[in-house]
């Protein structure tokens, strides 16, 4: 049985970003990357982005490493294998070809799937998820002929793919369960700022409403919304949310939740395995709370933390994120924690008239007040700032005032 | 023709001579802000800009190149080649 010092369960960004570090630290051990897809690194966040389906980049530029780069640094990819279980009193991982690894020390970095829809009628053909350079590739080529397309839900899957819908002429119809765009993580007003690029970009948007059947014989022809409207469609696109697949973990020992569980150094409950990405559900220090996050930046980040405290170093995670979007002529920013709710004060930067927007978001603890988070609605300039602002977790409690005040710099609050 | 944005780089002890940004590959995913938050800034159209050019050593400056997942940041040596992406 093979037998590595690092084993890295996952082939995506955080996986990638740990071995390249445990790598860059120490030149002999031996490191392996299992991967379910059989592809060596990629870009994940170009697959919703116009210019790319659009083929105005090469397709090849989605390539991040090549198999020359795993063989340079001496790290054995195992692409196209799934982990099929996770045996930890013996150090042992099956894959799906029933072959075994061990190791002294493992890093989970699997990722998340997205949720399928699951009623009659929803494996027809034309309807698509993108979560996959796989999924690209197909939804690359269904919108070489579809003339009319759905898409379900009202997030970043969405918003990105009814821009490169619109883009490629394809008549666009959003179907949202929500009252407006991306609520509750949003304000309604920044919801309508987001609605009004669309619906100025020729996309119809149907609130407030499930589709409940589809209809068709082999191809997607229309659906039916649960008020029993019919739209005609031939592709749809669904955004419907995400999960994680711990099928493999059962008898594991492995505690999870919505995803795998570890504390602030990104350590599972076993011994000697650590979990890094979208699947780690993380003891979060700056928010002192535990929570998942989804994207490049975090999963990057979570990697080179996981791969050094994994080589033995103890180093906590500490990073703000943020996550960003554009298209249809608007720009979107999240930062930190967005949630908004009664216990948090709202700040509002600009206003929608000036079609510029932003909303701090105030953790209120008494004497002190402190930022937690931030939505930008074509102000990504103030993300960096605001970014640090969470970090420093530096007392806002006299500044309200000038937090309002759309011309103040915020950089001259961080000291 | 991309849309290139360019910073010359002064640092003497540096091998990179300049910094571009293609504004077309660049969709704000931020991760060089995350590597080296002193050199890049986002503008208000989510495209990176270059604040300092010479804030950093070179490794750090390629760490955030390589960060990048459109390939969006280009480095190029005293002599003007292009040193990444390769």
């Amino acid at each position: 049985m093979e037998k590595y010092k690092y084993l890295i369960i996952g082939g995506g960004v955080a996986g990638l970003t740990a071995a390249e570090t445990i790598r860059s630290k120490d030149s002999i051990a031996s490191v392996a990357i299992v991967n379910d897809e059989p592809y060596t690194l990629y870009s994940r966040v170009m697959l919703s982005k116009p210019n790319f389906f659009l083929g105005e980049i090469p397709f090849d530029s989605v390539w991040l490493k090549n198999e020359d780069w795993y063989k340079k640094n001496n790290i054995n990819f195992f692409g196209g294998k799934k982990a099929v279980k996770l045996d930890s009193k013996n150090r042992t991982i099956i894959l799906s070809d029933d072959s075994a690894l061990r190791y002294e020390k493992l890093l989970i970095a699997t990722g998340v799937q997205a949720r399928k829809w699951n009623f009659p009628n929803s494996d027809k053909k034309g309807i698509y998820y993108l979560r996959t350079l796989e999924d690209g590739r197909v939804i690359m080529n269904a919108i070489k002929s579809a003339k009319r397309a759905i898409t379900i839900g009202g997030g970043f899957i969405s918003f990105e793919t009814a821009d490169l819908l619109k883009m490629a002429g394809i008549d666009t119809t959003m179907i949202i369960r929500e009252n407006y765009f991306w609520e509750p993580l949003l304000d309604e007003e920044s919801g309508r700022m987001i609605e009004g690029a669309l619906k100025k970009g020729g996309i119809k948007i149907i609130y407030k409403s499930e589709v409940k059947e589809i209809v068709g014989k082999t191809n997607v022809e229309a659906v039916i919304l649960q008020d029993n409207t019919k739209i005609e469609c031939n592709m749809i696109i669904c955004g419907i949310g995400v999960y994680c697949d711990f099928d493999w973990l059962k008898d594991s020992g492995l505690k999870t939740n919505r995803g795998i569980l570890a504390d602030e150094y990104l350590k599972a409950n076993l011994p000697d395995v650590w979990v890094a990405g979208d699947v780690a559900e993380f003891k979060d220090i700056t928010l002192d709370e535990t929570i998942q996050i989804g994207n490049w930046v975090n999963a990057r980040e979570h990697g080179r933390i996981a791969g050094l405290n994994m080589i033995g170093e103890k180093i906590p995670f500490k990073f703000v994120s943020f996550y960003t979007t554009q298209g249809l002529g608007i720009s979107i920013a999240f930062v930190g924690d967005v949630r908004s709710d009664k216990s948090r004060i709202v700040i509002k930067r600009g206003s929608p008239q000036k079609n510029s927007y932003g909303r701090v978001i105030i953790l209120d603890k008494g004497a002190r007040k402190e930022i937690e988070g931030a939505t930008l609605i074509n102000r990504t300039s103030e993300l960096a700032a605001i970014a640090k602002l969470i970090e420093k977790n530096i007392d806002v409690s006299d500044k309200l005032d000038k937090l309002g005040d759309d011309n103040f710099d915020l950089k001259s609050l961080i000291q | 023709m991309a849309d290139l944005k360019e910073y010359l780089r002064k640092k003497s002890d540096s091998k990179f001579g300049k910094i571009a940004i293609d504004r077309d590959l660049c969709i704000g995913a931020a991760s060089c802000i995350a590597v080296s938050g002193i050199t890049f800034e986002l503008d208000n159209e989510n495209k990176v800009i270059v604040i300092d050019p010479d804030s950093v050593d070179d490794d750090t400056l390629l760490a955030a190149a390589e960060s990048c997942p459109t390939k969006a940041i280009l480095l190029f040596d005293k002599s003007g080649k292009q040193i990444f992406p390769k």
